[in-house]
């Protein structure tokens, strides 16, 4: 029978291959029938604490084997898994508890400044689990330790029982603009994305990927799920900062996939062993890329540094859309190197205008998208969900064409488009443009108030080296712009803030610009 | 001031916005989410430029960049012609 639930992934490996890796971390080797069985004792104790189906439970940990516990886990006991960013400030974090109401709450020491302040935690709360800790007392408590809440009975498997509709997971996008917003995806929604992600990267129980994205963030959550669905094995390196560390690990794993988004592979072909690993990533069969627009300039280098043998997978996606809605296959990257491909099995990407008719090839329109994979809508926010879901599927925000042979193409966002002068200007293109110069790290344009244009285009610019002069770099823009396109000014700094995912981000930029 | 307090105020003035508070010499940049990657980047051309020692890709492990005391000991190796941990292991 065809599985319907995300956890029954991790059951069905665990009964078909108990004794293989699930999970490697600091030196810990987690085969599947451990993992199941820590998941199924931390169902057990969410069941003893009175957790529901359907109730919230927030997850606040880094990525490791306690955080697959605990995914699987709450699963299992029919909650809905709530993984927030680690490094959530006090007071989003007091808003988000606040919206979820949740039953409780796993979290670590790196969020221990909630745990001191647990009387700030919504009365829902019925209790919290410090994963890295350990607590002597029994009873009737708030607090318990890990080793404490796991000591009683496991969950039998099916359990609770779940419908294949029922909400799996809330995830909060970073959002290029605003407050956050919480996407409910049902075990309907992961299940089919994860289905479609291991077809086409053509996955199985050999595959073994090497994760240095955080799993609250939708990517990372696919990476764990399509491989515990396969039965493969999941390296988890939280020293992505330390490239030599994950690049070696690769080799001595005998990783097969590698994932980032374009932040990753920017630092990465800027300052790390790869190019000098080549010979010795002699398994490494793909690297996929999603999380936003790559530059062209960036896909190049990468075709050039890595091993001849390792594909490269150009994605795109969205959380609303449980992680994946297109691909381009590495075959055709080359001639295709500015699209983000075509639509996943079982999934449909369209371009429509503002009437929801879909445009012929080669006009700009909204990138929709329908399938199995999209979301129920935003966690108790209607108009925000009535904004993107109607009956064509869901609005990505996201605007592009299609050429004759059906790929797409994203030119940019539509609330990243800036009024410079009565001109409609696309970010993206520019920023295309700066990182074609090969004297740039990163780069991202933005609109400042300006009260003659509107908007006046600024570009935050951090150089590779060899300190490329403003000058230059807008003298290089005036050759390949034109003039109402080309940044007023561009500032040369450290460092551009970002998420935890990697990915850019922009309101921050902007508040650095003062 | 001696090397690990420059290394030091470079991280506070950085990274913490001059609050040292909690910062011990053995404090892990990156677990205690002191230190992000661009981060490391920083820090890295900051060694390069204060005391002229080449930090090559290979030694961009843990070991030699994670803390106060691991950053200090990997420059004093690096100036004294001494070993560090890294290159090819």
């Amino acid at each position: 029978m065809e599985l319907q639930r995300v956890h029954s992934f991790l059951e069905s490996s665990a009964a078909a291959r108990p004794d293989k890796v699930a999970l490697v971390h600091d030196g810990e080797r987690v085969s599947y029938r451990q993992l199941n069985r820590a998941a199924n004792l931390l169902a057990g104790f969410l069941v003893q604490r009175g957790v529901l189906p359907g109730d919230r439970v927030v997850i606040l940990l880094s990525n490791g084997v306690k955080y697959v516990a605990s995914y699987y886990g709450v699963l299992k006991a029919g909650a809905v898994a709530v993984p927030l960013n680690l490094e959530t400030g006090q007071e989003t974090l007091s808003r988000l508890l606040d919206e979820l109401q949740p039953a409780g709450i796993v979290l670590e020491q790196g969020a221990g400044h909630l745990l001191q302040q647990f009387h700030l935690a919504p009365p829902s709360v019925r209790f919290l689990l410090a994963a890295d800790a350990s607590f002597a007392q029994g009873g009737a408590h708030l607090v318990w330790g890990w080793d404490e809440a796991l000591t009683g009975e496991e969950l039998p498997q099916g359990g609770r029982t779940i419908a294949p509709d029922a909400l799996a997971s809330i995830i909060y996008t970073s959002g290029s603009t605003g407050q956050p917003k919480g996407v409910m995806l049902s075990h309907r929604n992961i299940v089919s994305n994860t289905r479609s992600i291991t077809e086409y990267l053509r996955l199985t129980e050999n595959d073994i990927q090497m994760v240095v994205l955080p799993f609250f963030y939708v990517m990372g959550k696919s990476l764990l799920n399509t491989h515990m669905a396969v039965g493969g094995t999941v390296v988890i390196n939280n020293n992505f900062a330390y490239t030599a560390s994950v690049i070696r690990q690769m080799a001595e794993e005998g990783v097969t996939g590698f994932s980032g988004v374009p932040s990753t592979y920017a630092y990465l072909l800027h300052r790390s062993p790869l190019a000098s690993f080549r010979d010795r990533l002699p398994n490494l069969r793909y690297c996929t890329q999603a999380g936003g627009h790559m530059p062209r300039d960036i896909k190049e280098r990468l075709l050039q540094v890595l091993p001849p043998h390792t594909k490269l997978f150009v994605m795109y996606g969205a959380t609303e859309a449980a992680a994946r809605l297109t691909y381009v296959e590495p075959e055709r990257l080359p001639e295709k190197l500015g699209s983000i491909g075509r639509a996943i099995p079982g999934v449909s990407v369209r371009v429509l205008d503002p009437h929801g008719e879909e445009l012929p090839d080669g006009e700009c329109g909204e990138l929709v998208a329908s399938g199995p994979n999209i979301m129920i809508g935003y966690w108790n926010d209607p108009e925000g969900t009535a904004r993107v879901l109607d009956s064509n599927g869901y609005h990505t925000g996201d605007l592009g064409y299609r050429d004759a042979e059906g790929y797409l193409y994203v030119t940019g966002r539509k609330d990243h488009l800036l009024k410079v002068g009565g001109h409609r200007i696309d970010p993206q293109e520019v920023e295309e443009v700066l990182m074609s110069s090969g004297s740039l790290l990163e780069v991202v344009v933005l609109g400042l108030d300006d009260p003659l244009l509107g908007k006046k285009l600024v570009a935050l610019a951090v150089p590779l080296g060899g300190n490329p002069s403003d000058r230059s770099l807008i003298s290089f823009c005036h050759g390949k712009l034109p003039r109402h396109k080309v940044p007023g000014e561009i500032r040369l700094v450290a460092a551009l803030p970002k998420y935890p995912s990697g990915k850019i981000d922009r309101v921050s930029c902007l508040s650095l610009c003062g | 001031m001696d090397l690990k307090d420059e290394i030091r105020s470079f991280v506070v003035d950085n990274f913490l916005f001059g609050d040292a508070e909690g910062l011990t010499d053995d404090s892990s940049f990156i677990r205690e989410g002191i230190v992000d990657s661009t981060g490391i980047l920083q820090l890295v051309a900051y060694l390069q430029e204060r005391y002229q020692v080449a930090v090559a890709d290979e030694e961009l492990i843990p070991e030699n960049l994670d803390s106060v005391q691991r950053v200090a000991t990997f420059v004093e190796g690096k100036r004294g012609g001494g070993s560090c941990a890294g290159g090819e292991g």
